[in-house]
């Protein structure tokens, strides 16, 4: 048996599985009268579906937004391509009782044979919006927090550092050799403690930083840090071997970020190596049109059994008398990469160097 | 150097202490004022009309997070009044931040400097700023030709 609804045929099934939908669907013809609505139509709307059948939908909008939406209506009946509704915009659903919530409305067209019927499937998103508004004040939050750190937290270690270095100056004598090594090591603190602050901002400024992905040759940025890092040290010597080109999709910025901190690493892992080596490449096996990309280096390596200490923020597996450093670059490194919706992880030993490994996205070519 | 006053806009006695200190440390023997707040700085620069003007400092060294009237505040009305508007300010502070940085330059400054929390590189920090601001560079002529 079929049934027809105003020009739309639907078998019994059928009108089971349209009041079975978590959306509120609603039917509307050509001339803007409601030919059909669901179950979830009457729950969310507090109509009874025979008072919105033949009714113009915008019963269902907001009394300021009703001109609008008819004008908008008979623009989407001369173009049914389906598409959400009012992309970008705050859409509004009115209630029988007046009472309005917030919708995300999504549009399709039903050819008929005679007229087109348009179909809407309207979700109220009310607790999603709660959700992004809480959002959007965590962040807030979190931006006004890391700068009162910056300034307020520097301050009183700029007056540690300053009035330590004042006393060796101007009351080192009287103070004995023991006196001025306490002063020094208050002064050496402070200064360390003005890192980590930078380097605390630097992470969260990777969480807030906008991104703007475009094509991305990593080997070609790579090699300009590599150079960089020879210039700067010309007194070792360091075999790189960089792969040219090797492209991904990225934030230019971002991604920099991760190659300075992981050659840097590199580099700074494999001083004590005579024949030190430190190659970039990429690798084919990145899951789903990802590239594995990764930066290997024949350094001191480290203790496997740690591995997951390594990307934690402050965390360091070396003493910083060995290997200066605040413990921050990889904690940046995989928050970048986690942004990109791709991974990273690591490998290594004891003396035996250590391999990154992350996915970006892949430019197809 | 010049016989100019500099004047320092700082609330926090630790930081005006070692700008002080710095400025002394480098022979930089200049009057210095110090305002602790934005009113301070503003009452100093625009006097009421009974008292006499203390004459215009050579160089303004402003912090930006300041109690009452904040850095920026004074920043702008300090290049809104005919009588201000050339006098050399340099932010002095010690936020990095990218809107600090942008709202300082759009605001009138002539340079903006992050406070460095190691005491020698602050002191070289000051030296520098007063030897190129109070030695160095042309400062502006006495008579200022009215524009147009």
């Amino acid at each position: 048996m079929i049934l027809t609804v105003s020009k739309v045929k639907v078998s019994p099934d059928g009108l089971a599985f349209v009041d079975a939908a978590p959306d509120a669907l609603v039917c509307v013809a050509p001339s803007g009268r409601i030919t059909l609505v669901n179950a979830q139509t009457e729950r969310l709307f507090g109509y009874r579906r025979q008072e919105l059948e033949g009714e113009l939908v915008e019963v269902l909008v907001p009394e300021a937004a009703r001109a609008v939406h008819a004008r908008q209506r008979a623009g989407y009946v001369a173009d049914p391509v389906p598409r959400p509704m009012g992309a970008g915009l705050q859409l509004t659903g009115r209630r029988r009782d007046g009472s309005t919530f917030p919708a995300e409305i999504s549009l399709s067209a039903i050819d008929t044979g005679d007229g087109t019927l348009i179909a809407a499937a309207v979700r109220d998103v009310t607790q999603r919006r709660r959700q992004q508004d809480e959002l959007e004040r965590a962040n807030r939050n979190l931006a006004s927090f890391a700068y009162s750190i910056a300034h307020d937290l520097r301050t009183p270690l700029r007056a540690l550092a300053g009035f330590s270095a004042a006393l060796i100056e101007d009351c080192g004598d009287g103070l004995g050799q023991v006196g001025r090594g306490y002063a020094e090591r208050i002064e050496a603190a402070s200064e360390q403690m003005s890192a980590l602050i930078d380097d605390m901002l630097h992470l969260s400024g990777v969480s807030r930083a906008v991104m703007n992905v475009r094509p991305v040759d990593l080997g070609a940025q790579a090699a300009t840090i590599a150079g960089r890092l020879q210039r700067d040290s010309p007194e070792r010597s360091v075999r790189f071997a960089i792969q040219q080109p090797a492209w991904v999709r990225a934030d230019l910025v971002l991604v920099r970020t991760v190659l300075e901190n992981l050659l840097g690493n590199a580099w700074k892992f494999t001083a004590s190596r005579a024949n030190a080596s430190i190659e970039f490449g990429t690798r084919a096996d990145g899951a789903d049109g990802h590239v594995c990309c990764y930066v290997r280096d024949n350094g001191v390596g480290f203790d496997f059994a740690y591995v997951d200490k390594l990307f934690r923020p402050f965390q360091r597996l070396h003493k910083a008398s060995e290997f200066p450093g605040t413990g921050i670059g990889l904690a940046s490194v995989r928050q970048i990469v986690e942004r990109h919706g791709g991974q990273a992880w690591a490998e290594g030993a004891v003396g035996a160097g250590a391999t990154f490994y992350f996915t970006l996205e892949a430019e197809e070519i | 150097m010049r016989d100019q006053t500099i004047m320092l806009v700082e609330d926090n006695p630790d930081d005006e202490m070692l700008t002080l200190r710095a400025l002394k440390k480098n022979n930089i023997l200049n009057e210095v004022f110090v305002a602790h707040d934005g009113v301070e700085a503003l009452e100093y620069l625009f006097p009421d009309s009974g008292q006499a003007a203390a004459g215009l400092p050579g160089l303004i060294l402003l912090d930006l997070n300041l109690p009452k009237v904040n850095g920026l505040e004074v920043l702008r009305r300090i290049r809104a009044d005919q009588r201000t508007r050339l006098v050399p300010i340099v932010v002095l502070t010690s936020s990095k931040e990218q809107e600090d940085i942008l709202d300082s330059y759009h605001g009138g400054a002539n340079a903006y400097v992050r406070k460095p929390v190691n005491f020698a590189d602050f002191s070289a920090a000051v030296r520098t700023l007063g030897m190129f601001w109070l030695l160095l560079n042309e400062p502006v002529p006495e008579v200022i030709p009215p524009p147009d």
